[in-house]
């Protein structure tokens, strides 16, 4: 019988190696103000990574119609495994009367990211390599309980090609269970009937154990969630939680929201999953878009801003052209609707005419009458 | 407030606008029967269409505290769901307008006959429970539609919000509308006329605003009676508590102590201006109308002055 070798060695070995040297992770939070992210990502990782939006200074500025990107880091650390956590947030994403093109600063700074890694890596200083490529990018949904609008759908149908997409439900508090399982089938037929590719967590190669959690994950999505960074009291335990009058939605309970399964698949089960990805898939995909365009990869911004900027001149040439047809029409309309109003007016003024006319026939009658009898009375 | 007793009934109309936040189903609740269908889901394949804002008026006869009510309801299911909602805005505007441009017309005739009055005495606009305070289209759908109708703003969905973050809401909206000097509806006492129990009663309903509504068609029976309520795993939210919303205040001051109130200063004061501003021509910045109308008065003058000549020579 041969020794052995100590193959088994291997696996605590990279354990041990892994864990000492930590992890890079980077979330993204897409969606509109107000809709729960950073009390989310607060509750994620339970701590108060962001604040919450400072609103008592909002009459000192003018509104700008801006979105900006966010980026707050932080280094967390359990049971001596590091990471480096960073989280991207999107102020004013949706949040104007006209969001056209809001989602173009959002898909430019993940570009952004996959080129920036690709010039580091093939510069000569390939050591630690700064990655904020973003691993997941959490779309929240507003919980209306009817399906997508127009917005979800065409924003999530670019990030899905470039990043982990995982949508989400926020302020899962709102709608009824019977209504959010409606909600969810709705939002998945929408997903599948636009090609929005979303993240899926793979099990081929698990044991039937992890097999079962992660198709209990998998069957819950798109995750309804409820954050919260306070802590309540349940039956003599502080549990996380938002306290109305009539109960506590609690964000632990499975019953109440899937924040959990959502916990688990972010941090515990697939971390390691959305990163390799990421770096496998999304980033080769990126990669070997850009290398086809050889020659170019140098001038990049420049060749991309002309052709935005071409882009940008033929839209505006077509609102225009729209416009122009529109107002045509529109003043035809307004022509036409004079031209009848003229016309209901004028033959009213007719008829009342005819009317007074024919009042003043009467009277001229009458008095022609009495003329006579005057005279004939004389 | 006093009411009119009239034989045969008031007639109401309001105005709801906002999406997905549960309009349809508050006004649902506002008539105790489900009066507009739920709205139709369009096919995941038609979701990512631009939308045109529909315009669709209800009429329902309703009996409230023993006085006949003809309460015209009007949906603008659409609304908000664009990407860009610039226009909007437009068609409701336009919707109002052109029910004052109709009795408008009506008054000037020269024989007048008795007309129905479709003009909108009440704009309840629903605002997303976000908790942080007013978004440019609420503010814009506001400011643009007070010269013209009674605004009410109305909470959305309250119970997304905890009774804390219910109160900072409230406070941080009702600043916005006063920092961006929205006229909304609120409960405007007369000294002069009102007496003492008039005037706290307004003082209240405005300590009250924006209104808290949450909707709910489902009965359920708790505690031995039946509840229009909402079910969630942790809690039931009863519909017609006050401890829980808003809502019965909402209906009570609407369709019972208010409802003179707004019908009268629609016509008295938001007519009157829409009126003022028409006939001195500023109104339709198109000269479309005004031309139209300056063609009519000139073909009545020359009308007249045939008659003149017609009565002299007689």
């Amino acid at each position: 019988m041969a020794p052995s070798i100590g193959i088994a060695e291997l696996a605590n070995q990279r354990h041990r190696i892994v864990s000492r040297k930590g992890t890079n992770f980077s979330i993204m939070v897409v969606g509109e103000s107000g809709v729960g992210k950073t009390t989310f990502v607060n509750t994620l990782f339970s701590t108060v990574l962001k604040d919450s939006r400072v609103l008592h200074e909002r009459h000192t500025h003018q509104l700008e119609r801006t979105i900006s990107i966010d980026v707050v880091r932080a280094d967390v650390e359990e049971k001596g495994f590091k990471v480096r956590l960073t989280v991207v947030d999107t102020p004013g994403f949706g949040d104007y009367m006209n969001n056209q093109d809001c989602w173009v600063p959002i898909i430019d700074f993940l570009d952004d990211q996959h080129h920036n890694y690709m010039k580091a890596e093939s510069s000569g200083a390939r050591k630690g390599i700064d990655d904020v490529r973003i691993h997941a990018c959490l779309y929240f949904i507003q919980p209306s309980g009817h399906t997508l609008k127009s917005l979800d759908i065409e924003v999530m149908k670019q990030l899905g090609s470039r990043v982990n997409l995982i949508p989400v439900i926020a302020k899962a508090d709102t709608i009824t269970p019977k209504d959010l399982a409606t909600f969810k089938a709705r939002i998945l037929d929408c997903l599948k009937a636009h090609n929005i590719k979303y993240y899926i967590p793979s099990f081929e190669d698990d044991d039937e154990e992890t097999t079962l959690v992660t198709q209990s994950i998998v069957s819950a999505m798109p995750f309804s969630v409820i954050s919260s960074e306070t802590e309540v009291m349940v039956d003599g335990k502080p549990v996380r939680g938002r306290e109305y009058l009539w109960g506590v939605a609690e964000v632990e309970n499975e019953a109440h929201c899937d924040f959990k399964k959502l916990r688990n698949l972010l941090i515990r089960t697939h971390m390691h999953d959305l990163i390799t990805s990421t770096e496998e898939e999304h980033y080769e995909t990126f990669r070997s878009t850009k290398l086809l365009s050889m020659g170019r990869s140098d001038d990049d911004p420049v060749a991309r801003a002309k052709k935005s900027l071409a882009s940008k001149m033929k839209e505006d040439e077509e609102a225009l052209r729209k416009r122009f047809t529109e107002q045509v029409r529109q003043e035809e309309n307004r022509f036409r609707q004079w031209e009848q109003k003229l016309i209901a007016e004028r033959d009213r003024l007719n008829r009342d005419l005819e009317e007074h006319h024919s009042l003043v026939k009467e009277l001229e009658a009458e008095y022609e009458e009495i003329q006579l009898q005057v005279k004939g009375g004389r | 407030m006093r009411r009119k007793n009239l034989k045969k009934g008031l007639t109401f109309t309001i105005m709801a606008a906002a999406s997905g936040v549960g309009k349809t189903t508050f006004i649902n609740t506002l008539c105790e029967n489900p009066v507009l269908p739920a709205r139709e889901v369009p096919d995941a394949e038609k979701a990512a269409a631009e939308k045109t804002v529909s315009i669709n008026p209800t009429t329902i006869e309703m009996e409230e505290d023993g006085l006949k009510l003809s309460l015209t309801i009007i949906d603008t299911p659409g609304f908000g769901d664009n990407i860009n909602s610039e226009n909007s805005f437009q068609d409701i505007l336009e919707y109002i307008e052109k029910q004052y441009d109709d009795i408008l017309a009506e008054e000037s005739r020269i024989k007048r006959t008795k007309f129905q009055d479709n003009r909108v005495h009440a704009v309840l606009y629903f605002i997303q429970p976000t908790g942080h305070s007013l978004r440019e289209i609420d503010i814009e759908f506001m400011r643009r539609l007070s010269p013209r109708a009674n605004i009410i703003p109305v909470i959305a969905k309250a119970d997304s919000l905890t009774p804390r973050e219910l109160s900072e809401f409230k406070h941080r909206i009702m600043e916005d509308i006063t920092h961006y000097k929205i006229s909304i509806y609120d409960f405007p006492i007369d000294p002069e006329v009102d007496d003492e129990e008039s005037i706290e009663e307004n003082n209240e309903l405005r300590a009250l605003l924006p209104f808290t509504v949450i909707g709910s068609e489902a009965e359920v029976n708790v505690a031995g009676r039946r509840v229009r309520c909402r079910q969630y795993p942790w809690g039931i939210v009863e519909v017609d508590n006050p401890r829980h919303c808003d809502f019965s205040k909402l209906r009570y001051m609407l369709l019972n102590s208010h409802l003179q109130d707004l019908k009268e200063i629609t016509h008295d004061i938001l007519y009157e201006q829409y009126r003022t501003e028409k006939l001195s021509g500023i109104v339709g910045s198109d000269d479309g109308p005004a031309l139209a109308d300056q063609a009519i008065r000139s073909h009545e003058a020359s009308v007249k002055r045939e008659y003149a000549q017609r009565m002299e020579g007689v």
